[in-house]
């Protein structure tokens, strides 16, 4: 059942986490429902706090792809600038040949710009991919704080969770515990009338 | 259609003799223009239906009336933060590839053609010249699109860092 037809659920008075074109809605939501999964009859609070929860390993997912992607906008960046590829109309159409060339999806023509800029530098692509790294160390730095900041999240609603679990546990505790003293004092109030002298 | 180089040059430096909006509409949008994300202001949530329904549905669960309040609150306030975070990354400061790729010093018989009818020296196209090579630079220390997410992102951290600490600390103390 989804998450929103759930009786009680926060969920509908909550803007709910946005996906990007490219991505799964049926990945997100099996995400989701795997972590709801691990929970013993979950609140609707703690619902909300697993809701967020799984938007945040999403966001770790987002920024770990856009690692990669800072890596070949630094490599189309010195390529452009170590060769002969300076192009009037932007090297956007390098980025892009670059792109396909590194998923092995390249045309003919691509493939032919890639390498001629690479020899037109003096590069190998390993060469170019460190030096890469080194250019985009500042915005990489920046993606791993993003990153950092969504595990702290996580950990925040953890705690959360946690601490919602523990007091559904300490309330059905108590209410056990009481209804036990309450048959206890109904008992002795029993025996108490029973010893009393006619 | 694409502009040409010449005719993008001689937009740029008309756009460098204005002297902002002058009209009282025009003044009134470009006093918006530093808002980006809205979360420094505010937030109203007290008086939303979303507020006082997650209040209700939050008081079933046995937190006192306090803490719904702070509950409700928090998710709400770290839901706009989210939101916020989202339409900041989806939607990154454009990639000016014009100036990024602009050969400045090819342009220099251009800057003087245009520069000429007002009788520039030669010091008035080296100036024209020197700025937009340090506008270049700072458009190419920007990067592409996914530098320029990654680092407008960035600036919601402190945002999302408050955010989730309220939220995590009304549910531990309700």
């Amino acid at each position: 059942m989804p998450v929103q037809d759930k009786p009680k659920s926060l969920l509908p008075f909550l803007s709910s986490p946005k996906l990007l074109p490219d991505e799964s809605e049926a990945e997100f939501q099996s995400g989701l429902q795997s972590l709801l999964s691990e929970l013993d009859n979950p609140s609707p609070l703690a619902v909300a706090l697993v809701s967020q929860l799984n938007e945040s390993l999403w966001w770790i997912k987002r920024h770990t792809k856009d690692k990669e992607l800072l890596l070949h906008e630094a490599m189309a960046r010195l390529l452009s600038k170590a060769g002969s590829n300076w192009m009037p109309s932007g090297n956007s159409a390098l980025s892009v040949a670059l792109e396909h060339y590194l998923d092995g999806s390249a045309h003919k023509d691509e493939a032919a710009l890639i390498e001629q800029a690479l020899t037109d530098g003096n590069l190998t692509l390993s060469d170019l991919r460190v030096r890469a790294f080194k250019d985009a160390a500042r915005h990489i730095k920046m993606v791993d704080d993003l990153i950092h900041r969504q595990h702290q999240t996580i950990r925040h609603l953890q705690r959360g969770i946690d601490s919602i679990d523990y007091k559904s546990r300490l309330i059905k505790r108590m209410d056990l515990e009481l209804a036990a003293l309450e048959s206890k004092q109904s008992v002795k109030g029993v025996l108490s009338l029973d010893d009393k002298p006619s | 259609m694409t502009i040409s180089h010449r005719r993008s040059l001689a937009n740029r430096c008309n756009a460098l003799k204005s002297t902002g909006p002058k009209s009282v509409s025009g003044k009134r949008a470009s006093s918006q223009n530093s808002l980006k994300h809205g979360l420094n202001s505010v937030p109203g949530f007290e008086s939303s239906s979303e507020y006082r329904a997650l209040v209700e549905l939050i008081a079933e669960e046995g937190f006192s009336a306090f803490a719904c309040a702070d509950i409700a609150a928090g998710l709400l306030n770290y839901r706009r933060v989210m939101d916020a975070y989202y339409d900041t990354y989806t939607s990154p400061e454009p990639v000016d590839e014009f100036l990024r790729d602009a050969n400045v010093r090819a342009s220099n018989p251009i800057f003087r053609e245009l520069l000429s009818p007002s009788g520039s020296e030669p010091q008035d196209v080296r100036e024209m010249a020197a700025f937009f090579a340090s506008m270049q630079r700072q458009e190419r220390r920007k990067g592409g699109p996914v530098s320029r997410r990654s680092a407008d992102s960035h600036k919601l951290i402190r945002y999302q860092r408050n955010g989730i600490a309220r939220l995590s600390r009304a549910v531990r103390q309700g």
